[in-house]
């Protein structure tokens, strides 16, 4: 007894109980909830049998009724526009704003530090504000556009089945920009000066460095921060909630959004799960990417 | 062109650059302030002549502010010191060692990391109804949160144990100090500073939660004010200045701790993604 005691504190026990906790903390409440899912995607399950574990298991009905459905391929590939274009946007943006920030000049790093009040807000705040500027009659983006002469018309971004996607996306990309901008500039700033130096005594112009040297250089950065771009933006689901709902008609509907909608709104407790399934799969595939892409940094 | 000018050209740009970003934050408090006909005025004033101090009062009162950011702070309170009591120890030890077992570990915990709340939502849900957990809803909510916030934390503070010199912590040992001594009195003191910067994000991440307290709080009076913004804006709603003050409202604590800890937030942020 005395010997346990003495090893919690002082030996091999104090590691492993440190260690042994959080873990098992973490494996009943996501390790668990995981397996769980993918049970309850091969279960029948309703309001009647929620409550119990007893449920008849029907192998992969769930899956196949899930992909009958008229809306699901629609659904899927909002989720790939979604993340395809909010990636681009947030990334060309960011690494845009990045390059500026890289000019060496008085209060530069302040400024560029204040970009990233966005990734702290509520997403529910962020998206409540966007749902007002996209408003369709009273919205400020569409006086700005009308103003510019870009439109004619205003665009009703949120209940248009054509822009509604487009509506979250525009949100979405606003959110991302600083984080995109911050990681680009860490990875900038880790290029050494004389690289640049060099080439330019060398005569290539302002183009050829970029090319030359800056992309390269980033590749791992890069890397990392699209795979980072992908998580998120597969876990975006408040900008959601709080612009369109999915509406109208399923147009702006993306799989993370819609796998809460089925279990939460129409009580189809299994379908949400088999949804959520499949979504996870492809989170695991981008973090791998991810832990690869800063395998370096992680192990060293 | 000379180098002051310069500097105060490029100045100006990002200042210009800033504006546009931040320019949602701002018409949120020119909304905010606006009367019920000069928000839907045509063209827009972009500047508020009489500002409608009186709608925060009106909305504090109306819509239960107070007893709604009492909840997100009940929440965060709670997830925070959850994953800072087990995530500590945990960084800890993934910092001190190399070898296959901390790299799994490692691993796992940044595949933990990515898990969707939206996706995970529905198992967890069903789970804590049947073990009863849904009747005590804001702990069922802290207990998902700090499953989902805990791996970033532990990523971030492992790097800070990972810049505390082991020499330190062995001479502690030398000296007559247990384990759990050195641990104490020497390697926690030390990384205090990347522990509370990392406890202050997860804060920030938990006040504004939203998928797991609208799918597992049900009452009300226990909402925190991402559920209570969000009952807020009905379908067609044109209450936008009352929201926006709601918003500003909720928002506003966020934002004083942002711009008091900018430099660290940021320089945190970006070592957990990237180092």
């Amino acid at each position: 007894m005395k010997s346990i005691f003495s090893s919690l504190r002082d030996g091999r026990g104090f590691d492993v109980s440190l260690v042994a906790f959080p873990m098992a903390f973490l494996f009943l409440l996501s390790g668990l909830p995981l397996v769980y899912n993918i049970v309850m995607s091969l279960q029948e399950v309703d309001m009647f049998s929620l409550g119990t574990f007893a449920r008849p298991f029907v192998g992969l009905k769930n899956y196949a009724t899930l992909f009958s459905q008229p809306e699901t391929w629609p659904i899927l590939k909002n989720t790939a526009l979604f993340v395809t274009a909010s990636i681009a946007g947030q990334f060309l943006i960011g690494f845009g704003l990045a390059l500026f920030f890289w000019n060496e000049f008085p209060g530069a790093s302040w400024l560029r530090g204040l970009f990233l009040v966005s990734w702290v807000m509520p997403g529910l705040v962020v998206g409540a504000i966007w749902n007002w500027i996209l408003s369709g009659d009273f919205g400020v983006l569409n006086y700005v556009l009308r103003s510019a002469g870009l439109i004619s018309g205003n665009i009703f971004w949120r209940s248009d089945p054509a822009f509604a996607l487009w509506a979250v996306i525009l949100a979405n990309i606003w959110l991302g920009i600083s984080f995109n901008m911050i990681l680009l500039s860490v990875g900038l700033s880790s290029i050494p000066k004389d690289l640049f130096e060099a080439a330019e005594l060398d005569g290539a112009g302002a183009f050829a460095r970029f090319f030359t040297i800056t992309l390269p250089m980033m590749r791992a950065t890069i890397g990392a921060v699209v795979s980072l771009g992908l998580i998120f933006t597969l876990q975006q689901f408040d900008l959601f909630a709080a612009i369109t709902s999915g509406g109208p008609n399923n147009a702006s509907n993306v799989a993370q959004y819609w796998a809460w909608d089925l279990s939460f709104r129409q009580y189809d407790f299994a379908q949400g799960a088999t949804i959520s399934v499949i979504m996870i799969v492809f989170v695991m595939i981008a973090s791998v990417i991810y832990v690869r892409s800063t395998r370096q940094e992680v192990r060293g | 062109m000379s180098e002051t000018w310069r500097n105060r050209l490029l100045l100006a740009v990002a200042l210009g650059l800033a504006a546009v970003y931040l320019f949602p934050l701002y018409w949120m408090v020119v909304t905010s302030l606006k009367s019920g006909s000069a928000m839907f005025a045509t063209p827009p004033s972009f500047w508020p002549s009489e500002p409608q101090w009186q709608t925060y009062a009106y909305v504090w009162q109306s819509r239960d502010v107070g007893r709604y950011l009492w909840n997100s702070l009940v929440i965060a309170l709670g997830a925070v010191a959850l994953v800072t009591l087990l995530g500590t120890g945990c960084a800890y030890v993934l910092a001190r060692y190399r070898n296959v077992w901390i790299d799994i570990g490692l691993f796992l915990i940044l595949m933990l990391q990515v898990l969707p709340a939206s996706l995970m939502v529905t198992p967890i849900f069903v789970g804590f109804s049947q073990f009863g957990l849904l009747a005590t809803p804001r702990l069922a909510v802290i207990l998902a949160i700090a499953a989902k916030a805990m791996p970033f934390f532990v990523v971030l503070v492992r790097s800070t144990f990972m810049s505390v010199p082991a020499e330190l912590e062995e001479a502690g040992l030398v000296d007559g100090n247990s384990r759990l001594g050195a641990f104490l009195f020497i390697v926690l003191p030390l990384a205090r500073n990347g522990i509370l910067v990392s406890a202050i994000l997860i804060f920030m991440q938990a006040f504004g939660e939203f998928v797991y307290s609208k799918s597992m709080i049900q009452a009300a009076e226990l909402q925190p004010a991402s559920v209570g913004l969000n009952s807020f804006m009905g379908p067609n709603t044109n209450e936008w200045n009352n929201i926006m003050a709601f918003a500003a409202m909720y928002v506003g604590p966020i934002l004083a701790l942002f711009v008091l800890l900018q430099r660290r937030i940021v320089s945190g942020l970006t070592s957990g993604a990237l180092k």
